[in-house]
């Protein structure tokens, strides 16, 4: 996978048939337009109050982004937790299945999938065909996902996308000992107030998230490559407890990591409608 | 089209809380039951009408059982408690006395309460943790003679040992119509599980007779005139884990919304209650043995895998129904179903097939994460097969 293909760069004009994948989450819409030779336009937007509308504007951003009108998607596979809203899709499928397709496509070797979207976390195993053999999901609290990393970086007053760059030196962690987003929030005041230094709670933080995942991944077992999708994979505190905690190298893609589902997605996209 | 004994059934059950009344006025004794190892028979033997309480799927009850029992109790016993407090429901103002037993710490638990705010006459069998244990099975002797000795008092006649072998005699042919009606289900496209769930469910209500008639008609009904053409290429899944109790559909409608076929279940609230149930002899001592040997319940504790009774069924059903997979309902708070509910997964694993928890309880607010787990399984299973 190269950074013009992850661009959509390099597009081809003309009537080529494209397949689209639209991954709708609690948080982001996400689309991934693709062809049969490649991605050729991505786009993510925040999902807001309207699903289906944020939807379709993600689809309509990447189609525009690899220079095509809707006329040319043959077929489109709507997942993510909006996908219900997605009229205009021709199927809708579960972001299990669409990460795991992601998944494999960019790390063949992958095994065992982490994504951490907003306001879930999944662990998906894969059989050597890269089919799913089983998951777990823990999508009923907010601990250890998107959402309890905002509510972090608001306390801590930077951009989400900084919060792991604070946490690359070499202080010691301080352990968050609250699994609520709530109750972690008012631990970590405290310790701010203490005196605690930002990197050392923020690796503990890192660490408290790891050690969630580690939890429900417990449950199907980690075994192969490990491959870490969604937008808490961009943050490198957080790879690096995982790291620690699961024991093993974590693989997080070149191409962004909150878009696997919906490549996901546009290459389901592409078999379904090839039978079409 | 709906099966004409379906209708039947239907019309019966609407009937049934006035044909409760009338049988009262003129003597008749109505005892409400539920508990897995409650002898039915036995009711019915002594000349008076058993009524199995048991629902499922209505949170605005179980909230209002939680006004009286724990809510660390699982759903399904905060409902029981439920329809007592709010005494509106028609079976429940009809019953003389509630037959339960101690085969569930929290049944035993539920039913101590029912008795204790709502002066219901209660008669609870006590029920050995383990039944093969020549002391158990004293116990559990004694406490069925005297369960007779109470019915009795309650029917005021004495149990016939004529009447008691018809009665044997009459539930073994309902477990073996059932048991034929779920072998249809398994091995033809002609009989969803969804009716034979219905007309078991009607049978916790209407009179034993006329549920067996109901039975045979349905019987023959589906061998001669189909009436229900299944889709043969959608993916066929068995349920287990927890009861799923009349009006608890939300994870059925789920299953079946997401185009799968539910193959069959081993449920206490279905199958599992006419498995492995044959009386041994027409007799008190053969009822008592027969339950004593019946498949265990999943609050009786046995640690074993390869020889869990439970396991090696629930494999057989799934074999036999061509079921690709098991969703196994964990209802929140039902701890027994939830004992061995990854021993399960990996002994099915073993034998290649997959399982899926459904962790859920009778609210709204998590049917789309669950409607995602079940479809991601059931894309799971389509491209297994």
């Amino acid at each position: 996978m190269n950074s013009n293909e992850a661009r959509g760069e390099g597009n081809q004009r003309g009537t080529q048939l494209l397949y689209a994948g639209i991954d709708i989450g609690s948080l982001g819409s996400k689309a991934v337009v693709i062809s049969q030779n490649g991605i050729k336009g991505c786009a993510v937007l925040p999902t807001g109050v309207f699903p289906e509308k944020s939807g379709q504007e993600a689809l309509e951003t990447a189609l525009a982004n690899a220079n095509a009108g809707r006329e040319r998607v043959r077929y489109l596979v709507a997942t993510g937790y909006g996908r219900i809203t997605a009229q205009h899709a021709n199927k809708t499928i579960t972001e299990i299945t669409c990460h795991a397709r992601g998944a494999h496509h960019l790390h063949p070797a992958t095994r065992t999938i982490v994504d951490i979207g907003g306001q879930d976390c999944k662990v998906i195993r894969l059989d050597n065909e890269g089919n799913v053999a089983d998951f777990a999901m823990n999508d009923k609290c907010a601990a250890g996902t998107g959402r309890f990393l905002e509510v972090i970086s608001n306390v801590f007053k930077v951009p989400l996308e900084e919060l792991g760059d604070l946490a690359k030196g070499d202080a010691p962690l301080v352990p968050i000992n609250n699994t609520c987003t709530v109750f972690a929030e008012t631990e970590i005041i405290s310790l701010i107030a203490r005196g605690e230094r930002s990197e050392s709670i923020l690796k503990g933080v890192f660490s408290a998230i790891a050690s969630r995942v580690a939890g429900i991944a417990s449950r199907i077992g980690v075994s192969g490559d490990v491959f870490f999708s969604g937008g808490v994979a961009k943050n490198y505190g957080v790879v690096s407890a995982l790291e620690a905690v699961l024991e093993c190298p974590v693989y997080v893609p070149g191409f962004d990591p909150q878009l696997v589902g919906a490549l996901g997605a546009a290459m389901l996209a592409r078999e379904l409608g090839v039978r079409v | 089209m709906v099966l004409q004994a379906i209708e039947k059934m239907r019309a019966a059950l609407a009937w049934r809380p006035e044909e409760l009344a009338s049988a009262r006025a003129s003597g008749r004794k109505v005892i409400g039951w539920t508990g897995y190892n409650v002898p039915e028979e036995l009711i019915y033997a002594c000349g008076m009408i058993p009524v199995r309480i048991s629902r499922g799927g209505s949170s605005r009850l179980a909230e209002m059982g939680a006004n009286y029992i724990s809510t660390q109790n699982c759903f399904f016993l905060r409902q029981c408690v439920g329809p007592f407090a709010e005494d509106v429901d028609p079976y429940i103002k009809q019953i003389d006395a509630l037959v339960t037993d101690t085969t569930c710490l929290q049944s035993h638990r539920m039913s101590s309460l029912v008795e204790h705010y709502f002066q219901v006459n209660l008669l609870q069998l006590g029920m050995p943790k383990d039944p093969q244990r020549p002391e158990a099975r004293r116990y559990f002797a004694h406490e069925v003679r005297f369960l007779v000795a109470r019915l009795e008092k309650i029917a005021g006649r004495e149990l016939d040992t004529a009447r008691l072998a018809e009665t044997l005699e009459l539930y073994q042919n309902i477990r073996e119509a059932v048991r034929e009606l779920y072998r249809r289900v398994w091995t033809t496209s002609t009989l969803s599980w969804r009716t034979v769930n219905e007309m078991v469910h009607a049978g916790y209500l209407l009179d034993r007779v006329v549920y067996l008639g109901l039975l045979q008609e349905l019987l023959q009904e589906s061998k001669e005139d189909p009436g229900e053409k299944l889709p043969s290429q959608s993916v066929r899944v068995l349920l287990a884990g927890s009861p799923m109790a009349p009006g608890d559909n939300k994870l059925i409608e789920i299953v079946e919304k997401s185009g799968a076929v539910i193959a069959g279940d081993l449920l206490w609230s279905g199958f599992a209650q006419f498995t492995d149930l044959d009386f041994k002899e027409c007799s008190l001592q053969g009822l008592i043995d027969s339950y004593l040997d019946r498949l265990p319940h999943a609050a009786l504790p046995f640690m074993e895998v390869v020889t869990d009774r439970k396991l090696i069924k629930l494999l057989d059903v799934v074999r036999q129904s061509g079921a690709r997979g098991v969703i196994y309902y964990s209802l929140r708070f039902c701890d027994p179903f939830s004992f061995k509910m990854l021993v399960t997964k990996d002994y099915l694993k073993l034998a290649g097939v997959p399982l899926m928890e459904a962790q859920t309880d009778f609210g709204e607010m998590d049917i789309e994460t669950l409607r995602t787990r079940v479809e991601a399984f059931l894309e799971m299973l389509a491209i297994r097969s």
